[in-house]
């Protein structure tokens, strides 16, 4: 209904505008995703133990926001082919409610347990900031596909 | 002719009407296809940004590769097994899908390309395993393989379009 309404929005033009910007979608995604979860890997301790944590998170970090930035931009894009439609899936408004947590998650708790210098004060609750942080972003996932499933 | 024969076969199982037609299977194939992609695609872009000298430059690149090793065979096992299930969940409509033979054949080109690196580019490794940026060679290796992964990203998805 607003597609129509949009008739320049190249994605509500053009058929095959839909899946390109999908793809684009989904490399962003392996990028944000494969990073937050080399971070969280490493805190865990379960892998690169001989790099210091803080130097896996801030060699990752950048690579992590810039798949988050291509997330929002060609997120963004798709919402705009028919965001009343979108809106109506619960699945989409948890999807979103759900990158907010994670991604706020990321950046003031697990940055911070990240940071240079933590090595000398491990804390016991690493372990568990980083399951927390792999299970947000995988809900994000779930969430997502469940918004084509539906 | 005769793989046509066994697609019908397989899609008229029960199992393949199963995998098609109840509610739960199909999805959770696909998120676990999905999850263990992005796994196997995130170590593997690691490694091609690591010989680039684009992330973890301090880390010798045969660690960064014998670190990852377990996690990406975990992922290229579980991919294979949930990609085999959603090709059984419809074999008529794949083996009609041009998309779908594209993909496999770039999978097979990702196979090469892996096995090019662990056996040509690797062969002078302790040159440069703890250089920041591995030489020219390993470097045209890394972005032949980024672009490889890209690529198969895109004709995955166009698999579902066409």
């Amino acid at each position: 209904m607003i597609a129509e309404a949009l008739p320049l929005n190249p994605i509500a033009r053009w058929e095959w505008v839909f899946p390109v910007v999908e793809s684009v979608h989904i490399c962003g995604f392996t990028l944000l995703a494969g990073s937050a979860t080399l971070i969280n890997l490493r805190l865990l301790g379960v892998c690169l133990r001989r790099q210091r944590i803080s130097e896996v998170a801030a060699g990752l970090a950048p690579w992590m926001w810039s798949g988050l930035a291509v997330q929002i931009a060609t997120g963004a894009f798709l919402f705009s082919g028919d965001p009343g439609e979108y809106l109506q899936v619960a699945a989409f408004r948890n999807k979103m409610l759900l990158i907010i947590i994670a991604a706020l998650f990321q950046f003031l708790v697990v940055r911070r347990a990240t940071a240079l210098g933590r090595e000398q004060a491990p804390a016991g609750s690493d372990g568990l900031i980083a399951l927390i942080s792999l299970a947000l972003w995988s809900a994000v996932l779930l969430a997502g596909m469940w918004i084509g499933n539906l | 002719m005769r793989l046509l024969q066994f697609c019908t076969w397989l899609s008229g199982t029960d199992f393949s009407v199963w995998l098609r037609e109840a509610p739960y299977p199909y999805p959770v194939l696909l998120i676990i296809h999905l999850m263990t992609l992005a796994l196997f695609g995130a170590l593997a872009i690691l490694l091609n940004l690591r010989v680039l000298g684009l992330v973890l430059p301090r880390a010798p690149i045969t660690y960064v590769l014998q670190q990852s090793r377990p996690w990406k065979w975990t992922a290229l096992a579980l991919l294979t097994i949930s990609g085999l299930l959603i090709a059984a969940s419809d074999p008529l409509e794949y083996y009609g899908n041009r998309m779908f033979w594209i993909s496999l054949g770039l999978l097979a080109l990702a196979a090469v390309n892996a096995w090019y690196f662990a056996t040509r580019t690797c062969r002078t490794i302790t040159l440069w395993d703890t250089a920041e940026r591995a030489p020219s060679a390993a470097r045209w290796w890394a972005w032949s393989s980024l672009g490889l992964w890209i690529v198969l990203i895109f004709v995955g998805r166009a698999i579902a379009f066409f």
